[in-house]
């Protein structure tokens, strides 16, 4: 009994209890973010260049980020609803990384399955016409071309899945993991007061 | 001092990520987008090099704005053992974290607009204050004796 109050009142989960949570926040949040992404991507695509920094490509970038960020204020909403109201601090941000390293590998799978299947031109496309916008801006030609360059060789690289994998996951997760820590502020249940 | 422990790791990873997102310039790299520190942070920025500092004359792996942004929560973190000795009760954290993400809003859309343009200078500011409000909106858990 003694030890059913200690477990309920210091709570302990295995990555079992997170993943529910993880997952189902970060499929929703990996799938808005790519179509987000891909509105953006056709929206550039189709866009005559104009020379503007603020190119559809590059609002969607401030955009996914704002979004993706959420998640893992979000998986710990769906924790405390699920799971359970007790959520500590580091428990909390456990769930945020794992939220943010789904997310990570969801968002790289979903885009390169979207090349395979439906759209094998979609990057070249894109790199296309974020050169036409470049060489559309008013900046000095050596920086114009210095840009180019490393995006031309951005793609000529062609980065394996594997890379842009497990590079992705430090920086996403770590960025979910603080988000995590926020929802674990507004979301975990509060011990209550000692007079 | 509550939570020492995640406070050191999340003090680590924050100086990390701090250090990382100066970009190929400090491994002697002539370009961020295509290192792999520019790699790294990808999927969180644009990594435009005309929105970025500069670093031994190579653009950071991220633009100014996240900078700051990086750089603020470093800043603030490292306050929170200062803040911790005098019992510092930041009651309204929430609400100016909300403040400093509404004015990154009010700040990109008034760009966007052309109703101002801002400034490398400006983005890091603003980055830095939504950074230091982010840590600061989350001292108390290791100083209050009564949180999770």
């Amino acid at each position: 009994m003694e030890e059913e109050i200690q477990t309920q009142e210091d709570p302990s989960y295995g990555i079992g209890d997170y993943m529910p949570s993880a997952a189902i926040v970060g499929i929703i949040f990996s799938l808005v973010t790519f179509a987000v992404g891909l509105f953006f991507g056709y929206q550039q695509i189709n866009a005559e260049p104009t020379g503007s920094f603020f190119s559809p490509f590059m609002i969607s970038s401030g955009v996914i980020c704002l979004i993706s960020a959420l998640a893992g204020l979000l998986a710990v909403w769906h924790f405390s609803k699920e799971v359970s109201p007790k959520i500590k601090l580091g428990q909390g941000a456990v769930l945020g990384f794992l939220t943010g390293a789904i997310i990570a590998i969801l968002s790289v799978a979903f885009s390169e399955l979207w090349v395979l299947l439906f759209d094998p031109e979609y990057t070249d496309k894109i790199m296309s016409s974020l050169i036409a916008n470049i060489e559309e801006m008013e900046l000095p030609s050596a920086q114009k071309n210095e840009m180019i360059d490393a995006m031309a060789e951005s793609v000529s690289s062609e980065q394996s899945v594997f890379r842009q994998l497990f590079m992705g996951i430090p920086i996403t997760g770590l960025i979910n993991l603080i988000t995590a820590l926020i929802g674990v502020k507004i979301f975990a249940e509060k011990p209550e007061e000692k007079f | 001092m509550t939570n020492g422990k995640l406070y050191v790791i999340l003090l680590i990873a924050f100086s990390g990520m701090v250090f990382l997102s100066l970009g190929g310039g400090v491994w002697g790299a002539e370009q961020s987008i295509n290192h792999w520190t520019g790699v790294l942070f990808q999927s969180v920025c644009h990594q435009d090099p005309t929105r970025s500092l500069s670093l031994f004359g190579t653009p950071m792996a991220v633009n100014s704005r996240c900078f700051g942004i990086f750089a603020g929560i470093l800043a603030g973190w490292l306050l929170i053992p200062l803040l911790s000795m005098f019992k510092f009760k930041n009651k309204r954290a929430l609400m100016v974290l909300l403040f400093a993400v509404m004015l990154q809003i009010l700040d990109y859309s008034g760009n966007l607009l052309g109703y101002w343009e801002n400034t490398n200078f400006s983005r890091v500011l603003l980055g830095g204050f939504l950074g230091v409000a982010v840590s600061l909106s989350l001292s108390d858990f290791f100083y209050n004796d009564n949180q999770t």
